[in-house]
């Protein structure tokens, strides 16, 4: 096994392209994926946060009364329904970025996260997750939809509860994916000019704009 | 301010990590999810349910547009505590500064805005007037270039990330 693996020439493929690329390791200056991101994180917990208000809408009559805010069930179930569905189309888009930055990543070398991981592991955490949320994020908005427009159309509560719960899950599993995301970046330095720069050794009030 | 007063300023926070802050990671661009997605849905669903003819969607976009509004406030609360402590360069330091502008602005564009859209929604919560909409664009730019600005200093800078914040650390910028 060793035999063979030292007969793999060292070079990166990146190197085949690496004229074309920016001191951040990217063809341009700000990388997508993690402002996609925003979407995809911002539109889903609204999402589920509405609907948890939708449901919970019995118990929290009497405060918009008392705030004079105009408010109906159906109005926060369709924030549920809405952002849920804007956040399953944009989340494609979060996903193809994502891996195709992550083609081009260059983490530091000789780093470990404060999870206690290198970058290979981290980056390989963060692909399959994402791409795993993805399917649940889609998985999820066709559930939202068979509730929506069958199940229990004609209910005020528009949603299960095991729905909200598998939602809550999410929000903990999103959370834990994105700070692997965010170590790829502040602590693996992938795609940040300032950090690749250091690592090779500019001097930064130069090198940079 | 003397070095002296700063300093034992600082003293009333925890312990500064290896990222420059008293918490595992900047908090900032997290609670900003909320602002950035909001707004810019705000304006999708408006245009969406004026082309669409679906004033069920003037709905969703008014519950995102008093989240924004309510993140907002969160956003520059940690905003202004990390900028306080992200150790800004070169051109770094314009640009934060430019973004701390910008941002106090957007909570009164945004908070502005949402009490407009109070009022349209109590009146006719069927109907949005052309005028709200080309406001809804113009928040939307305006949320583009914050987020430009903002991108700058994490990913062209690296503020806060642990390379550039040993490099300062060291002297070496």
């Amino acid at each position: 096994m060793e035999a063979i693996l030292s007969a793999i020439p060292t070079d990166s493929p990146i190197d085949q392209i690496a004229g074309s690329l920016g001191a951040n390791g990217l063809p341009y200056s700000l990388p997508i994926h993690p402002n996609l991101v925003h979407l995809t994180i911002g539109l889903f917990v609204i999402a589920i946060a509405f609907d948890i208000a939708g449901a919970l809408y019995p118990l929290e009559k009497r405060v918009f009364r008392f705030l004079a805010l105009p408010v109906t069930r159906s109005g926060f179930h369709d924030v549920g329904w809405y952002n849920l569905l804007a956040c399953c189309v944009v989340t494609f888009f979060t996903v193809a970025a994502g891996f195709y930055e992550m083609l081009l990543a260059v983490p530091l070398p000789g780093v470990t996260s404060t999870f206690g991981l290198e970058s290979m592991v981290t980056m390989l955490w963060h692909g399959v997750g994402g791409v795993l949320l993805l399917l649940v994020i889609v998985a999820m908005t066709v559930w939202r939809g068979f509730q929506r427009f069958l199940w229990r159309k004609d209910l005020g509560r528009q949603v299960q509860w095991l729905y909200l719960l598998v939602g809550l899950a999410m929000f903990l599993a999103l959370g834990l994916h994105g700070t692997l995301g965010a170590q790829l970046a502040a602590e693996f330095g992938v795609h940040i000019a300032a950090d690749q720069l250091l690592a090779a050794g500019a001097d930064l009030h130069t090198a940079l704009p | 301010m003397t070095v002296g007063q700063r300093a034992s300023m600082l003293e009333l926070l925890p312990p500064l990590n290896d990222h420059n802050l008293p918490w595992m990671d900047t908090i900032h661009p997290i609670v900003v999810h909320f602002v950035i997605a909001m707004a810019l849905i705000t304006f999708v669903f408006d245009l969406a349910g004026v082309v669409l003819r679906k004033p069920q969607l003037f709905e969703v976009s008014f519950w995102n547009l008093l989240f924004a509004t309510a993140a907002i406030f969160v956003a520059i609360i940690f905003g202004q505590v990390e900028a306080g402590l992200a150790l800004p360069y070169g051109a770094a330091r314009e640009i934060l500064n430019i973004h701390s502008t910008i941002g106090w602005s957007l909570a009164g564009i945004l908070s502005l805005m949402t009490a407009w859209r109070y009022v349209i929604r109590n009146r006719d919560s069927q109907q949005i007037p052309l005028s709200f909409l080309g406001a809804g664009g113009v928040l939307s730019l305006l949320v583009l270039i914050q987020i430009y600005l903002g991108d700058q200093l994490i990913w062209t800078y690296g503020l806060h990330t642990v390379k550039v914040v040993s490099a300062i650390r060291e002297g070496i910028v």
